[in-house]
């Protein structure tokens, strides 16, 4: 990977990117309210069964399409990518969040003087957008090779996760340092072993967990 | 009804291919059956309009043999024109046996046209353990046409003391209006899978259910009422923008029935516009 890509990947992958991220949990902020994350060893589990499980047998699959489909400037897939995205997504905060932050990434990409004209009309067609065809297409963008995508993908992910639990937990800085320790290792084998498609997003203790969320009294987060 | 012999070469029994084609239409107020076709071990019982406002036809879908084995292939294609209302269950558990290296499908398919209602209101699923087996529910849904859609799915039998420790489970849900995809569930797990007990999974119970309203949004102090009902289980629900889903999680098919047949009738008035008339076999 060249420098400018992986500088282009950092800047993607910086908390400083405007899409508002932070806001979300994705479940997290249930699962301790529900008393299923309350310390470190809990919050690993959580972790670990997330990737194990509807990251990497149906989003990052997916995103893997996404990126194949941008990378050939193949609209109907991403389209296809989108709308099957966007529909197996079964809880109202889980939908919320993904148009949300894909919408956020897409009037940045749009002001970028790294944005083709092609790459321009592929954007506003696909309407809503989920957060996985937008990093991709932003990706594309930059210059971001696949693999790299995936992986900052990820890490978005997990740094997002971690933040959630020190806001939300009694957990400090090296605690969550430590879980990058533990991990990353695991988010780098995902990227090496990916499926070749999404073929499950079972996951249906965590739509439950969402749709508590929606009526949890005290909330940090949107989802 | 007779399989035929074992074949030499396996010593198995050959699957069974079952088919079942069903059209309704609506004639004035009511709508009834206008095309029914079956090939196999698939029947329908004679229909009947138990609503006292009349239109909706109700019938029971029945698969004689009671279970499915390996090999097995199902197929249900159903025909709704425009603005009939068809309410279709069955009257027992659809058991799923164990596979003995083959896999057996079950594949519904239906189409709904501008301003036809589906009511698919079937008894569970359940998937022994060793079974392997392929659910696909597709419904293409055009213009203003509801769909409501029930789907309970029992892994192992626990009160056999059986968990689902080898097998498949495959599932492709899918609902289409207008040729845009709104809702897609692709499930794809193995017996003894980490998301039998996993939290975000089935957190180690054997009973998961989808309720589902495909339609305009229901009001939110209706979704707020519903959210009331006590169940023997983790139920939870949520308004999307074209689907109002409930979850299920518990470990009795009774318990699921029991809470997606209070959510039915909370939610069947503004739904669908009539109120719920259980089906006769709900309560035998």
């Amino acid at each position: 990977m060249n420098t400018l890509a992986l500088l282009q990947l950092f800047r993607l992958t910086s908390p400083a990117l405007p899409i508002g991220a932070y806001s979300y949990s994705q479940g997290l902020e249930s699962a301790i309210e529900h008393g299923w994350v309350h310390d470190t060893i809990s919050a690993e589990v959580w972790l670990a069964e997330q990737l194990a499980g509807p990251l990497t047998r149906f989003e990052l699959p997916l995103l893997g399409q996404a990126l194949t489909a941008a990378a050939a400037d193949d609209a109907a897939g991403l389209a296809s990518a989108n709308s099957l995205w966007l529909a197996s997504r079964e809880a109202a905060e889980l939908y919320a969040e993904t148009v949300q932050t894909g919408y956020s990434l897409r009037v940045l990409l749009l002001e970028l003087p790294e944005l083709s004209e092609a790459q321009r009309r592929t954007l506003t067609e696909l309407e809503p957008l989920g957060l996985p065809v937008a990093w991709a297409m932003a990706s594309r963008v930059l210059g971001i090779d696949a693999e790299s995508a995936l992986a900052g993908y990820l890490w978005a992910w997990l740094e997002n996760q971690v933040m959630v639990l020190m806001k939300a937990l009694p957990m400090g800085q090296l605690a969550g340092q430590k879980l990058f320790s533990a991990l990353l290792p695991r988010l780098a084998a995902v990227v090496a072993m990916l499926p070749a498609g999404p073929e499950s997003g079972f996951a249906p203790g965590l739509a439950w967990l969402s749709m508590q969320h929606e009526t949890q009294y005290s909330r940090l987060f949107r989802s | 009804m007779h399989r035929d012999l074992p074949t030499a070469a396996t010593g198995l029994l050959p699957g069974w291919t079952a088919r079942l084609e069903l059209g309704y239409a609506r004639h004035g107020e009511r709508t009834i059956p206008v095309h029914r076709r079956h090939f196999g071990p698939l029947r329908v019982q004679k229909h009947f309009h138990p609503e006292p406002t009349g239109g909706v036809c109700h019938q029971i879908l029945v698969h004689p043999p009671g279970g499915i084995a390996g090999g097995d292939i199902l197929t249900f294609d159903i025909d709704l024109a425009s603005g009939a209302h068809a309410l279709l269950t069955s009257p027992g558990a659809a058991k799923w046996y164990r596979a003995h290296g083959r896999a057996a499908s079950q594949t519904l398919q239906a189409r709904l046209a501008e301003d036809a209602v589906l009511e698919w209101l079937p008894q569970e699923t359940i998937l022994f353990d060793g079974s392997d087996t392929t659910l696909t529910n597709h419904f293409e849904l055009t213009g203003d046409a509801r769909l409501i859609y029930s789907d309970v799915v029992c892994l192992g039998r626990p009160a056999a003391n059986e968990r689902f420790a080898t097998g498949q489970w495959r599932q492709d849900s899918r609902i289409v209006r207008d040729g845009r995809l709104i809702w897609a569930e692709p499930v794809r797990l193995a017996g003894a899978d980490p998301l039998l007990d996993s939290r975000i999974g089935l957190a180690g119970h054997s009973v998961v259910g989808t309720l589902l309203f495909a339609g305009p949004k229901l009001p939110a102090e209706l979704t707020a009422a519903c959210r009331e009902l006590n169940a023997d289980g983790l139920l939870a629900i949520s308004q999307l923008p074209e689907l109002w889903v409930a979850r299920f999680l518990g470990d009795s098919a009774e318990a699921a029935h029991t809470a997606f047949r209070q959510l039915w009738r909370l939610i069947r008035p503004e739904a669908v516009g009539l109120d719920a008339v259980a089906p006769r076999i709900w309560n035998t």
